[in-house]
């Protein structure tokens, strides 16, 4: 009895930290080694297959090649312009709907919660229904006008793809972020300003915001990064035009057929360096709001609006019909016209859009293949992201920091660089090649993209739990298998179940990251859609964009039900 | 918060006391300007501030009024000189003059020397003390404490009341104070409003509320009561004699009557009396005593805390002096001095 009583905690530690360790290297396997590919091979001047030759040509390529250097510029441009509007209209959006009465601010909150799923090329076709230069309905309903010649808005512009983007994540991740910020702020600091002497304004200017900055520039930095992890809008509404960011040129460099990976991989390192600073930032920003955290237990009643109420409301509805309203409504009426976007022939209408897809067996394939795709990645990551939280919050393994940092680093490479890293990662590896083209490349790929999102969750989950519950269960005589069976699993299950939704939602909808990595014989919907879009086969595109849509929806709703608020930050 | 009409008086601390729910920080946030009101006025030093009749609110920013929060609301992108010079910058002072200010009120709360520091560095005794500072630099009419020390542990607290009660003293500032602790608002105040369910039971001086409670309420909520049923025996000059009822029965206690009829023979009444004002001998009683027995005793270091046994159910918690010994089992006498002795209409 004694005896094994000694014996056995030793044992377990040094089992413990076997499994964390292996953990810890499966992941920086997946992540570290991938980017350090990616650095490596930007040296690397020959092409595969053939004996590895090491020179500059691809970093010369990515700085002195115009094409090249104009992509990075184009990059930069639409990353700022797109914060810059942003910005200020999500801080008002967020104050209106945390400390306002505004009416119906929860439901309007709700709204931009669920907005935030669209799928953004779903939004990106439906856009292009209003705004297309020669038949966009906003266009011809406005060249109907006296006075006005043509259409004046061009959606295959800089600031079609700057309002598309705006429109999408820019906006409606900022306002998720920054309302439950404003909503938890201690009012009191507010009222003891105004105790102290200040009016509302001045309040607002020397109190209010000041206080808020950290969150703000927070969010903003968050928002620069998940803003350079799309692909799909630049490609579609960039490429007719030649209007090339960093996303789409290493594609473009990749897919030709003499594929320049030197150059490609050059790129990327120069915008994952880029990036540097932004990371760093952030850190510092997180890790300096230490601020007082005492809350009175009043709560104090949100301001009142009076006139401004109903103003406020339109503006907010206003908000909502162009970041929910347009895209669904215009994603539904795409699938059912003949000819997309041309809402002025004689009978519009058909389902034969629904049909040919229905019944095409490309569609059928990607259809089996996105299923597989995404329940093999959502249940691979529940099991790999609470494993990952598990140790970060509960084990004193000493990697457990590093094991943490490595699941965030995915967040900030973008998508393509990811899919580029994966890549490499399974070409130049002899034991892996064989799962080139098979669906296993892109659960990983996802699998990885999902990852700083799903541990967080996981980890703020665990963290509510608090350790006693635990610990009170292995005090009472259950082993730590069952502590986690029968206490852990049930309790952090909806945690769990939204995080496998989410995951669902992400792997059926990525595109970014497995761009590069699907075949035709892996191909999931998302890419088989952005390929219609590629050959001008918009009907098609559209119906599969609905499907993809429905599916992020539904899933909303159900992490929504289930009440778990991704807390990237 | 319905019906309440109290006035604070210059230079006085009025503390509303009562639990938590109870209307105190509605009314606190009332008179700041921070909540408006449904009905009725506000007057401060003459000067209506809120009035719906007259259909006057001030806002709080024009009302000169200090706060302390609960929270202390240190504003945390501010150096400890920013919080307390920020109020004097508002009202236009000079440079040097807020320079001058600013040290002098510091100095006053022990703070001399921190101006440069964060306010979020500091430690919650030092959050109140800089808390205290900004809210008086600028001379305010009438200061406002939210429950300021409920964030505090509890050596902290006993410090922070000596010294905010020796500052109030000094400076001179009329106080309106919110606590739920019955110890420092009794400890802090020239007067106090005991409020209950939005209402003001009774407001006086700390001695008189804790002596002659008016209302049941009052009674329980300052301080521990031993509390015993009985049955008027009779009237005598100045107080009424109780036949104890139950156990107790035979033995005859007398107090003075806080019924505002008379109370006629026989009637049922409560006995109450503080705990600390009984005494207890050693050994059996002489007839006058009410008789009990030690069955628990616990020795909690300056003192002896033991539950009384007086016979059948009635048990009380008596604190008992370590100069002498006692035993569990131990039979005692408790006599009820007559002036502690209050008989209230059961």
């Amino acid at each position: 009895m004694s005896d094994s009583g000694a014996v056995r905690p030793a044992w377990r530690i040094e089992s413990q930290s076997v499994w964390c360790t292996a953990v810890l290297a499966v992941v920086a396997f997946g992540v570290v080694y991938p980017i350090l590919l990616v650095v490596l091979q930007s040296f690397q001047t020959a092409l595969p297959g053939q004996a590895a030759r090491y020179g500059l040509d691809g970093w010369r390529a990515a700085l002195a090649e115009p094409a090249l250097r104009t992509s990075l510029l184009n990059t930069l441009g639409v990353t700022l312009v797109r914060q810059v509007l942003a910005l200020p209209l999500a801080i008002l959006v967020a104050w209106l709907l945390a400390r306002t009465d505004l009416p119906g601010r929860r439901w309007i909150e709700f709204a931009f919660w669920a907005a935030f799923f669209l799928p953004p090329l779903t939004v990106t076709l439906s856009w292009i229904l209003l705004l297309d230069p020669e038949y966009g309905l906003v266009n011809t309903t406005l060249a109907a006008l006296p006075f006005v010649g043509k259409g004046p808005f061009n959606i295959y512009s800089f600031w079609g793809i700057v309002w598309v983007h705006v429109v999408t994540g820019s906006l409606t991740v900022k306002v998720i972020l920054l309302t439950p910020a404003f909503r938890h702020m201690n009012a009191s600091f507010e009222e003891a300003s105004r105790v102290a002497g200040a009016g509302p304004l001045r309040t607002a200017l020397r109190i209010t915001v000041p206080v808020m900055a950290p969150v703000i520039l927070s969010v903003l930095l968050l928002g620069t990064m998940v803003s350079l992890q799309t692909f799909e809008v630049e490609q579609v509404l960039g490429v007719p035009f030649r209007f090339f960011v960093f996303s789409t040129a290493i594609y473009d460099l990749l897919v030709t057929r003499v594929p320049r990976y030197d150059a490609a991989t050059a790129l990327a390192v120069l915008v994952l360096l880029a990036m540097l600073p932004l990371i760093f930032a952030q850190q510092w920003i997180t890790r300096g709001r230490r601020y007082a955290t005492v809350t009175g237990q009043f709560q104090t009643k949100p301001h009142t609006l009076g006139a401004w109420r109903w103003p406020a409301l339109l503006f907010a509805l206003a908000l909502v019909v162009i970041v929910l309203g347009v895209p669904v409504v215009f994603a539904v009426l795409g699938t059912f016209m003949k000819l997309f976007g041309f809402f002025n022939v004689p009978e519009p209408w058909t389902l034969e859009n629904w049909t040919t897809v229905l019944t095409d067996d490309l569609f059928l394939s990607s259809l089996r293949n996105t299923i597989v795709l995404a329940v093999g990645t959502s249940v691979t990551a529940v099991l790999l992201h609470s494993l990952i939280a598990y140790i970060a919050v509960r084990t004193r393994y000493a990697g457990r920091r590093l094991l943490d940092v490595i699941s965030w680093l995915p967040f900030t490479v973008p998508g393509v660089i990811l899919g580029l890293a994966l890549l490499w990662l399974f070409l130049g590896t002899p034991w892996l090649r064989p799962l080139y083209g098979t669906t296993a490349l892109l659960i990983i790929a996802g699998l990885v993209s999902g990852m700083p999102l799903g541990v967080q969750i996981i980890k703020s989950g665990l963290m509510q739990l608090g350790g006693e519950l635990e610990e009170a269960s292995r005090i009472a005589g259950a082993s730590w298998w069952t502590t986690y069976r029968r206490i852990v699993l049930r309790l952090l299950a909806p945690t769990l179940m939204a995080v496998g939704m989410i995951t669902f939602v992400g792997a059926a909808r990525n595109i970014a990251s497995v761009a590069l990595l699907s075949t035709t014989a892996n191909r999931p919907l998302a890419i088989l859609q952005l390929d219609f879009i590629a050959q001008k086969k918009f009907e098609e595109a559209v119906v599969i964009a609905c499907i993809i849509m429905a599916m992020s929806l539904v899933g909303a709703l159900i992490v929504h039900v289930l009440g778990v608020r991704g807390n990237v930050g | 918060m319905d019906r309440a009409a109290l006035e604070v008086r210059r230079g006085e601390v009025f503390t509303l006391l009562g639990p938590s729910g109870c209307g105190k920080t509605t009314t606190l946030r009332l008179v700041a300007g921070l909540e408006r009101p449904d009905g009725g006025e506000i007057t401060l030093r003459g000067r209506v501030v809120a009035s719906v009749p007259r259909r006057v609110f001030v806002a709080p920013n024009r009302r000169n009024l200090g706060m302390v929060f609960q929270s202390y609301a240190i504003w945390p992108h501010m150096t400890v000189f920013d919080n307390v010079a920020y109020p004097l910058t508002l009202r236009g002072l000079g440079r040097g003059e807020i320079r001058d200010r600013v040290a002098r009120v510091l100095d006053l709360v022990g703070l001399a020397g921190t101006e440069a520091r964060a306010a979020t560095l500091l430690s919650g005794g030092q959050m109140q003390r800089l808390a205290l500072c900004r809210a008086l630099v600028y001379e305010p009419d009438l200061l406002l404490l939210d429950e300021p020390f409920s964030n505090l542990d509890a050596k902290l607290r006993e410090q922070m009341r000596l010294e905010l009660r020796l500052l109030q003293r000094r400076l001179g500032v009329t106080v309106l104070f919110v606590t739920h602790d019955q110890i420092e608002a009794l400890s802090l105040s020239d007067r106090i409003a005991v409020m209950q369910g939005g209402r003001v039971e009774q407001v006086g001086p700390p001695r008189s509320l804790y002596e002659r409670p008016g209302s049941a309420f009052v009674r329980d909520f300052l301080g521990s009561t031993v509390i015993l049923r009985g049955r008027v025996a009779g009237l005598e000059a100045g107080g009424v004699s109780v036949i104890m009822n139950d156990a107790l029965a035979g033995c005859t206690v007398v107090g003075r009557s806080v019924s505002v009829t008379a109370l006629t023979p026989g009637a049922p009444v409560h006995v109450a009396i503080r705990p600390e004002d009984i005494e207890v001998d050693a050994g059996p009683g002489d007839g006058r005593a009410l008789p009990g027995v030690i069955d628990a005793l616990l020795f909690v270091g300056d003192r002896y805390e033991a539950r009384v046994s007086l016979g059948g159910e009635q048990r009380i918690v008596l604190m008992l002096p370590r100069t002498r010994e006692w035993k569990e089992g131990q039979p005692v006498s408790l006599a009820f001095p007559r002036d502690a002795v209050s008989v209230w209409p059961a």
